[in-house]
């Protein structure tokens, strides 16, 4: 009898488990379940949808033929209720039982909802899904003024749709710059800058203390802890995620924000793995918990579960990840943990360009390139051999760094 | 399935629309070096070789949308 794989989630990190799967095990079982209508679609294109500049077609990534022609059962429209790993099965909200030899959660998260007056009238929005961009887009095509919510990475991408869609916006944040943890003022006003420019206004030491809705329900205001009122017909809400491990609460399985795994994407319990933003990793690099969203870091976590899945211990998770931002004229890049470390050094290096590392007991773990992404591959070159920049922090704010600038005999 | 011509260089063309039936990647998407490279030519009339992640007549999304050229 062939082994049986069951994936929840069909997301890149569901999707690339499956793919795996089914090179590796090609007389298994794979059955792939999601709560979403549609099949695996590009995650990080959809902003680019609701922007107005990409139709629908190039988002999709894997019609339905493509689980047919790869043997694979597809549920879509498929809420997973219950996991019992005592029996090795799971319960869809439909009542069915499905059994599984091994079992990957890529179940992801959930948009958090601001816990303020209104926070669901229409025209209130927060972005996750395709489903989710279809939406806004909808709904930002007929606003005249915007706020927008939550400074962060996901925050950015409403400034930029607003900006895209000709939206007057006011961008609220509680701070005094936009994704304070990662950046000092002086990078972040680079941001500020291109924000203006597109027509989306920071607010600083703002937020939403509640929204105003007009007669039919829909949000016409939000006023902010200052009693500041922002008029508005759409509004985008980004403060973070709630990763999916409700249906986990009864089950031996160990969860803290997200699942627990090692680096094998492993849970505690044998067969059961996890992949993608919810996993709370053991990140090699690091030497430490942690977590990732980005687009690169789940397709490589669904690889690794699914070789760990067939053959566990045989393949470990070692990857730098990186975010980006293209909405702007110039280019903005985070990678490794920008906002974990015990040290950072920071330069302008020209107009417009602006680096930072984040240290760690004298090592690179993550960092910010605004303008200047050439240094990206010195830098995830140094995380990834561990290598001590103690006394030489200065060099790595060096127009055109190079590794070999370094004194080699700090290599570990 | 497909072959590719070995030792092509690529550039990057700035496009104004993109086709529905285009193959359309994000920066993010792509393999570091690759990564490197489309940082490298975008918005410079330089060439560099072909990525293995990236086929002629693919778009990728970076600071504009962006052809590939391959030759």
């Amino acid at each position: 009898m062939s082994d049986s794989y069951v994936i929840v989630g069909d997301g890149i990190a569901g999707a690339s488990a499956a793919e795996t799967l089914r090179e590796e095990a090609p007389d298994a079982e794979i059955t792939v379940i999601t709560e979403e209508g549609e099949s695996l679609y590009n995650r990080i294109l959809i902003k680019e949808f609701a922007k107005g500049k990409l139709p629908e077609a190039p988002i999709s990534i894997h019609d339905e033929s493509w689980y047919d022609d790869h043997d694979v059962d597809l549920r879509l429209n498929t809420l997973v209720v219950d996991v019992d790993v005592e029996n090795d099965a799971i319960r869809t909200h439909e009542g069915e039982t499905i059994e599984y030899d091994s079992l990957l959660l890529a179940i992801g998260g959930t948009p958090q909802q601001l816990p303020v007056e209104n926070a669901d009238a229409e025209g209130v929005h927060h972005f996750w899904t395709f489903q989710d961009a279809r939406k806004i887009k909808e709904s930002v095509e007929d606003a005249d003024r915007g706020v927008i919510v939550g400074a962060g990475l996901l925050g950015i991408d409403f400034a930029a749709i607003c900006g895209a869609q000709d939206v007057e916006a006011k961008y609220l944040m509680r701070g005094d710059s936009w994704w304070r943890y990662a950046l000092s003022n002086e990078g972040a006003e680079i941001m500020h800058e291109a924000m203006r420019e597109r027509g989306v206004e920071p607010v600083f030491g703002s937020g939403v203390d509640h929204f105003e809705v007009d007669d039919d329900g829909h949000v016409e205001a939000a006023v902010d802890p200052n009693g500041e009122r922002y008029e508005c017909d759409f509004a985008g809400v980004a403060i973070g995620l709630d990763f999916n491990t409700e249906i986990l609460e009864d089950t031996p399985l160990e969860t803290d924000d997200g699942i627990v795994v090692d680096e094998y994407m492993r849970t505690n319990v044998d067969n059961v793995f996890a992949a993608g933003d919810i996993t709370e990793f053991y990140d090699t690099i690091l030497g430490e918990r942690a977590q990732n969203g980005a687009w690169g870091s789940a397709k490589e976590q669904g690889t690794i579960a699914a070789h760990n899945m067939i053959d566990h211990g045989s393949e470990p998770f070692e990857w730098v990840s990186s975010y980006s931002i293209t909405h702007f004229d110039f280019p903005f890049l985070s990678f490794g943990h920008p906002t974990l470390g015990d040290d950072s050094v920071e330069a302008t290096t020209d107009e417009g360009e602006w680096r930072r590392v984040a240290l760690k007991d004298g090592r690179v773990i993550g960092g910010v390139l605004i303008g200047d992404l050439s240094p990206q591959s010195a830098f995830k070159q140094l995380m990834r051999e561990k290598r001590d920049v103690s006394g030489q922090r200065e060099l790595l704010m060096e127009p055109g760094f190079s590794v070999d600038d370094l004194v080699a005999s700090t290599e570990h | 399935m497909a072959f590719r011509e070995e030792g092509r260089q690529m550039r990057l063309r700035r496009t104004g629309s993109v086709p529905p039936d285009a193959r359309v990647r994000h920066y993010d998407e792509l393999a570091e070096a690759s990564q490197v490279a489309v940082a490298e030519l975008a918005d410079r009339p330089r060439t560099a070789p072909e990525s293995a992640d990236l086929e002629d007549g693919d778009v990728v999304k970076f600071t504009d949308y962006y052809r590939i050229r391959a030759r």
